[in-house]
């Protein structure tokens, strides 16, 4: 298979400002279709920012992203959810006072083209219900489908947030400190759960548990203060020797 | 759920035979209710499921009605449903003209927005007096309707109670069916969490522009049955006071549910008419009311109402802030 | 060419009146994200004030610093007893109850003080006309004008120069760093809200004599102040003076020159800073 048919994303040059601050300093990334790609980093490195710049909240002031081989810079956040671009966000982002099937059907619905319908009812369409049915029984969350969104305990919150990033079928997902504020034993039960849901998909997760990133990775990138350090398997990260100075010789 | 069924059966069966219950002068204060109703419920759109707040809803309603009375003021014999047709199709013209321009901002910048342009229009009625016949306003009659075999006097108010009660409640239901859609689900998105919602697929811009359109639509035709109903119209109808009144019905009614506003309008209309006979304070009260709801009870009379149900009966502890939330089968 | 500068006088006295009317507005929601709908009543409410005070005593000086002062007091209480409630219930509830107590307010003006429409003079100095350079000007106008002026740059000063300045600025930026750092949040938003109402306030006094007193002068200046806010940008006090300033010379020229279409002009602009600027000439995003 050439390099460019497994590529799923490239990431060219990317740089940041922010009034006068340089956030991101050329960051260059190449994402394989089908990989799980791990991207760690110290706090305010730029993890989640690159990540904005992914998915299209932020524009970078340099630079290119390229993905099924197409130039996807300058189109908008929901352009490129459509072009199978999914994420989840790192502070929990749901729909508080709509129940935990709405908050899935409103994914799923736009998935199918049901947005701005003024005439169709999306829970009369079984291919609808049957799916967002289907992703909360992926997330564990079939039992709570009537309870509100804000009602939920913090770690069904979580996972409808993985339910939500899935909803609108992406082919490549996101995913931002997932485990965030999880603790170890729940922590190996999410990641077991969403390791099962995204098989097909091409993962990007940002984490800062080392546990998850090793079982979870099949490669790992390092951003460091705006670039990106090293690039590849997992033992050769853990070998670098920049990346021992610079980041997994401390404590997380 | 099938309590509700059941209670909305029960008032639309009393609706039907109300001519034979009650006097002529009730019968006028009903017809006023509902067609105030209708002007809540298209702000509860806007407000309670989009949670958009605009202070420039009684534009709608007033260019509503003045086009209806500009068109039967130069063709008396307008078709009665055209006019309200054409009517309509006006304010859903400005409300996307509007629409396009307004919101591009949100929240409080957006609200204050929708009170400059009130302000505006408001400035419009009273000058442009060729058109909007200024101060005094335009003055027109109802026209008849000419179905061929049948001819319906529509000055009789039993005729046009029935008329209302058909038309609008037709057009509620339409409503009440559009909460159902898949723009109706996706409203409720742009109330809850808007920021999601790019990252879902949606364009929220285009969503609020809808949505607006839709209500200043629905609006303009309430405007349209003012006209037709009092047979009067003066600038005040676009005045920050007709806006403080949708404000206040939906919000005395309860925001976010689907029939707040019918009983919000029923609410204001009867103790507006009782009141006003005693004190000319009543705004006054009514102001307090309002800003008591705010405080306090934002699910207005159907959250009292309601609550009170359910301490009574065995209502599920659930009451949701918009009815239809729940899961699919019910 | 004496005409020309008396109208361009005209245009700024008026656009001192709107800067008046408007850095209330600004300043509450610049520090707190509050969008003071009452805004209006309260101007109304300041004037209705003076001109009791001023039968009860006479002397207008005594006006100006009554009435804000008890306007101030108001501004307090209504932000102790009702903005902290509903603050936290989410944006639109408090443009709700602001809209709500506005409206209030206007009922419990007609109340009190009736809906015939009052009058206030000024007496002595400040009645009189200037004569400078060959033009002949009512001192009064040139008094608000200079009033604007100084409240302008004192509020520039105090907020940019001065201890108390930074501390209001950033218990604004990050109120729970504040908070933390032991200054004494909710004293800081109830003063600010209550000199926003109280600037409010001080505005009606002086536009009294200037204007006539009426139920009804909430709504004509206010709609002004409003364009001005959203031309200017609504956190920005600079865009306040430049907003105030294009206004009042557009609205000075215009009636002299097109006075049909003038009240459509600032309208226009409005129109045109929403395509091309939402966020106001001077304003930044959100």
């Amino acid at each position: 298979m050439s390099a460019q048919a497994s590529e799923l994303m490239m990431i060219k040059g990317i740089h940041l400002d922010c009034s006068g601050l340089q956030v991101l300093k050329g960051v260059d990334l190449r994402v394989a279709k089908g990989q799980r790609h791990a991207l760690i980093g110290p706090n305010g490195a730029g993890k989640t920012t690159l990540f904005h710049i992914i998915t299209g909240s932020l524009t970078p002031s340099m630079g290119q992203i390229l993905y099924k081989g197409g130039d996807i810079t300058d189109l908008t956040v929901y352009d490129r959810n459509r072009l199978g671009i999914g994420r989840s966000f790192q502070i929990t982002n749901l729909f508080p006072n709509l129940t935990v099937f709405d908050n899935v059907l409103a994914g799923v619905q736009a998935c199918h083209g049901l947005r701005y319908n003024l005439l169709r009812d999306p829970r009369k369409i079984t291919e609808i219900m049957e799916k967002t049915e289907a992703i909360l029984e992926w997330v564990n969350l079939i039992h709570a489908r009537g309870q509100f969104a804000r009602e939920l305990p913090y770690g069904e919150q979580r996972a409808l947030e993985i339910g939500l990033s899935l909803s609108t079928d992406p082919e490549l997902l996101l995913l931002d400190e997932p485990t965030a504020g999880m603790s170890r034993e729940d922590t190996r039960k999410f990641i077991s759960m969403i390791d099962k849901l995204t098989r097909n998909l091409t993962l990007i997760v940002i984490e800062h548990d080392m546990d998850v990133v090793f079982s979870l990775a099949s490669t790992i990138s390092v951003l460091h203060y705006g670039t990106i350090l090293v690039s590849g398997k997992p033992e050769e990260v853990q070998n670098d020797q920049r990346v021992k100075d610079a980041y997994l010789g401390e404590d997380e | 759920m099938k309590q509700t069924f059941y209670y909305t059966a029960g008032g639309v069966v009393l609706l039907c035979l109300a001519p034979f219950i009650i006097g002529e002068v009730y019968l006028n204060l009903l017809i006023e209710i509902i067609i105030y109703s209708l002007y809540a419920l298209s702000f509860n759109i806007l407000l309670g499921y989009g949670g958009l707040l605009s202070f420039g809803h009684s534009v709608f309603l007033g260019v509503g009605a003045y086009v209806t009375g500009i068109i039967l003021l130069r063709a008396p014999d307008f078709p009665f449903l055209a006019v309200i047709l054409i009517s309509g199709l006006g304010t859903l013209v400005l409300g996307l003209g509007l629409g396009s321009l307004l919101l591009k901002q949100t929240g409080p910048a957006f609200a204050l927005l929708t009170l400059a342009f009130n302000g505006i229009f408001a400035t419009i009625a009273i000058k442009w007096k060729s058109v909007t016949g200024g101060d005094d306003g335009i003055c027109i009659f109802r026209p008849t309707i000419n179905l061929g075999a049948i001819l319906l006097d529509t000055t009789d108010v039993t005729v046009f109670y029935y008329l209302c009660l058909v038309l609008i409640g037709g057009l509620t239901f339409l409503l009440w069916r559009f909460t159902k859609t898949a723009m109706g689900h996706t409203v409720l998105l742009l109330r809850e969490n808007e920021g999601r919602m790019p990252f879902l697929g949606y364009n929220p811009a285009l969503a609020r522009l809808i949505l607006f359109t839709l209500s200043a639509t629905v609006a303009g035709i309430a405007g349209s049955f003012y006209m037709l109903f009092f047979g009067t119209v003066a600038y005040n109808i676009i005045g920050v006071e007709m806006t403080a009144i949708a404000l206040l019905m939906t919000f005395i009614g309860g925001v976010g549910m689907f029939f707040g506003p019918l009983l919000g309008a029923a609410f204001y209309t009867y103790v507006q008419n009782l009141l006003s006979g005693i004190t000319n304070k009543w705004p006054f009260f009514m102001g307090i009311i309002f800003i008591l709801m705010v405080l306090y009870q934002p699910k207005g009379l159907i959250g009292i109402f309601s609550g009170l149900v359910s301490r009574i009966g065995s209502l599920k502890r659930r009451t949701s802030q918009e009815p239809h939330s729940g899961g699919p089968i019910r | 060419m004496s005409q020309i500068i008396i109208f361009g006088l005209h245009g700024l006295t008026y656009a001192g009146l709107l800067f008046l009317i408007a850095s209330g507005l600004t300043i509450v929601f610049g520090m707190m994200r509050i969008l003071n709908f009452a805004h209006a009543s309260f101007y109304m409410l300041g004037a209705y004030l003076s001109y009791t005070l001023f039968l009860k005593t006479g002397h207008f000086w005594v006006c100006l610093i009554v009435s804000p002062a008890l306007l101030f007091l108001i501004g307090v209480l209504v932000e102790r007893v009702l903005i902290r409630k509903v603050h936290s219930l989410g944006l639109v509830y408090d443009l709700l109850l602001t809209f709500g107590l506005g409206y209030v307010l206007g009922e419990i003006v007609k109340w009190i003080w009736g809906t015939m429409p009052l009058s206030v003079k000024v007496e002595g100095f400040l009645a009189g006309s200037l004569t400078l350079l060959g033009i002949t000007y009512p001192v009064y106008r040139l008094f608000i004008l200079l009033v604007a002026l100084g409240i302008g740059i004192g509020l520039a000063l105090i907020l940019f120069k001065t201890n108390l300045g930074i501390i209001i600025r950033a218990s604004v930026d990050d109120s729970e760093m504040c908070n933390a750092l032991g200054i004494n949040i909710p004293l800081i938003f109830g003063g600010v809200f209550g000199f926003g109402v109280a600037l409010a306030g001080f505005a009606g006094v002086m536009a009294g004599p200037l204007l006539t007193i009426s139920t009804d002068m909430a709504n004509m200046v206010l709609l002004d102040a409003f364009v001005v806010v959203i031309v200017g940008g609504l956190s920005s006090l600079g865009g306040a003076v430049l907003a105030s300033l294009i206004i009042g010379q557009l609205q000075s020229f215009g009636a002299l020159l097109i006075p049909e279409v003038s009240m459509v002009l600032i309208y226009v602009l409005m129109a045109l800073v929403l395509i091309f600027k939402p966020s106001g000439l001077l304003g930044k995003k959100g």
